[in-house]
């Protein structure tokens, strides 16, 4: 019994890293495009906000501005990657293209593409933020050893953005539609929780619903981890990330098999 | 082991439609069975059922001696499925598409490449194998998706409608094809709407229609008793039609009436030229009977009204 547990494990655990493959096959052949959107954007983003707009407010809870922003851009800008390869690309392949419906031909069951797409989505979020580091370093805004935790955070974040883009997909009847969350949630979001000012500065009532999104509390995770180290507030955070994502997951699990096993 | 699928009392319900009733089915290793049906008949959904994409509602179903509720995934990697709609992924070429593939079985990679290789060959796809998806004909892509699913080396074979939407030149080819590999391979599952791709393939066939099997048998077997030796087929008017058909009731004869046209099916134990003394239209023949005919008869009542 317990060696068929065990080999079961290691089937699921074989049929996801091959969902993760085949979309790791497919963006080493077009990496540019997709360094572009995932590294040069953000680029854009820093210079103009955190240098241009930052020489104006100067420094926020004595921070110069830039060092305030930077933690917020990297969890932004995962969110968006990680949410927009869950969605669009993955409407494709649960419509159009019959991705999913030819992959459950084979051994591979739904909970492993979910499993598969996330952890993909998550891949390729903590990627965005892995290169705007990179070239960050060479404006010194990054120490090399301090970001490796926060790109931690930064994947277990993508992957919670991964796992509602998931749910997304199941839900939505065509591409038009993800805009709903994309403009209700994942917007706001990027410019409320935290990202751009401090959540003190919000008025109380709405402060505190900030804290129900889960963008506020990859920010505050790696903004401690970049500015101040380790805090407990970190673990904190970090764990009601993962239980959020076990949440999400589940869901997205239960959908997209009801989808694909009618 | 010679059941291969065994099905007892299948029944599949969508929230609002019943779309296979109970139905009971014995297919045997090595043999080329065909699920045939029209358009809405059930047999796609009984076929999926069976290679583990659709759920089973009630009753009882066993693919390769597995019970398909609980061990979907060792049956999925002993079956090999082509589907109606092949699913072929476009963002790779024909090669990386059975690379691909081959890696979700968990295929080790040198095997796969020599595999990859033989099928591309033996559906001569060789020339084509780096070609996207979208650079392929139809019969290429048809091709491509039997390729894909004989990368596992599958005991047992499904595939949906397999020539449908292909021309002549590319149906024969596929048949002529699928004839070498059930040869080699063993058993092969088949649904298709087309009669003449059933005759031509086929060593069983169950005819399906509303869910339910209206009957399984060899296609000869299903002929002679159904239809008999042979069909008298005629046109004729409507006002003529009530004197003819009283006649042939009086006779005893079995009949069809398709729109304007009348079958009579002759029985062993009677004579077709009889019939030829009876009725006078100057477009009459006398031929053969086909599986068409098989299914024009138990289905007739359905399709007499579809067509009026």
């Amino acid at each position: 019994m317990k060696n068929r547990i065990r080999s079961s494990i290691a089937d699921s655990l074989t049929s996801i890293s091959r969902i993760w493959a085949r979309n790791f096959f497919l963006f080493k052949r077009a990496w540019l495009v997709s360094a572009f959107w995932i590294v040069l954007e953000p680029l854009f983003i820093l210079g103009a906000l955190g240098y241009g707009l930052g020489s104006y407010v100067t420094t926020i809870n004595g921070r110069p501005y830039v060092d305030f922003f930077f933690p917020a851009l990297l969890c932004n800008s995962s969110m968006f990657v990680a949410f927009f390869v869950s969605t669009y690309d993955n409407f494709s392949k649960l419509t159009y293209q019959r991705t999913y419906l030819t992959q459950i031909l084979t051994p591979i069951e739904p909970n492993e593409i979910v499993l598969g797409e996330i952890l993909w989505g998550a891949t390729k979020g903590t990627m965005s933020a892995i290169g705007v580091s990179i070239i960050a370093m060479f404006f010194g805004l990054v120490d090399p050893v301090t970001i490796l935790p926060a790109f931690l955070v930064i994947f277990i974040s993508s992957a919670v953005f991964a796992a509602l883009g998931m749910i997304v997909t199941t839900m939505v009847h065509n591409y038009e539609q993800i805009i709903y969350p994309s403009s209700g949630i994942i917007i706001p979001m990027s410019l409320f929780c935290g990202t751009f000012f401090p959540v003190e500065s919000l008025p109380i009532g709405i402060k505190q619903a900030i804290y129900l999104l889960p963008l506020t509390h990859s920010v505050s995770a790696v903004r401690s981890l970049l500015l101040n180290g380790f805090e407990w507030t970190v673990l904190l955070h970090s764990l009601i990330l993962i239980i959020l994502l076990v949440v999400l997951t589940r869901i997205a699990i239960r959908r997209l098999a009801g989808k694909l096993l009618n | 082991m010679k059941t291969v699928v065994e099905a007892k009392g299948l029944v599949k319900q969508f929230a609002d439609k019943l779309v296979v009733e109970g139905i009971n089915l014995e297919i045997h290793r090595g043999e080329c069975f065909g699920i045939l049906g029209p358009n809405g008949a059930g047999k796609t959904t009984t076929m999926k059922m069976m290679y583990c994409s659709s759920l089973v509602s009630s009753g009882e179903l066993y693919v390769l001696g597995l019970n398909v509720k609980k061990n979907h995934r060792e049956i999925k990697a002993r079956i090999g499925v082509i589907p109606q709609e092949d699913g072929l992924d476009v963002d790779f070429t024909a090669k990386e598409n059975l690379l691909i593939y081959s890696s979700y079985y968990n295929i080790d990679k040198q095997v796969a490449a020599r595999r990859v290789d033989e099928l591309l060959r033996l559906v001569r796809l060789e020339e084509d194998k780096d070609k996207f998806i979208h650079e392929l004909s139809g019969g290429m892509r048809r091709r491509l998706a039997i390729a894909r699913g004989m990368i596992n080396q599958p005991e047992l074979l499904f595939l949906d409608e397999p020539t449908a939407g292909l021309d002549p030149q590319a149906r024969v080819w596929i048949w002529e094809f699928l004839r070498k590999i059930k040869a080699e391979m063993g058993t092969l599952i088949i649904t298709t709407h087309y009669m003449e791709e059933a005759e031509q393939l086929c060593d069983r066939i169950a005819l399906m229609d509303h869910g339910k099997v209206l009957s399984v048998g060899t296609p000869k077997e299903l002929i002679a008793k159904y239809i008999g030796k042979e069909v008298v087929e005629f046109e004729c008017s409507q006002k003529d039609l009530n004197y003819y058909l009283n006649r042939l009731r009086e006779l005893g004869y079995k009949y069809q009436v398709i729109g304007r046209m009348v079958n009579i099916y002759i029985l062993p134990e009677q004579e077709g030229k009889k019939v030829f003394d009876l009725i006078s239209s100057p477009r009459m023949t006398i031929r053969r009977p086909t599986l068409n005919d098989v299914f024009l008869s138990l289905a007739g009542q359905y399709l007499h009204e579809e067509f009026m």
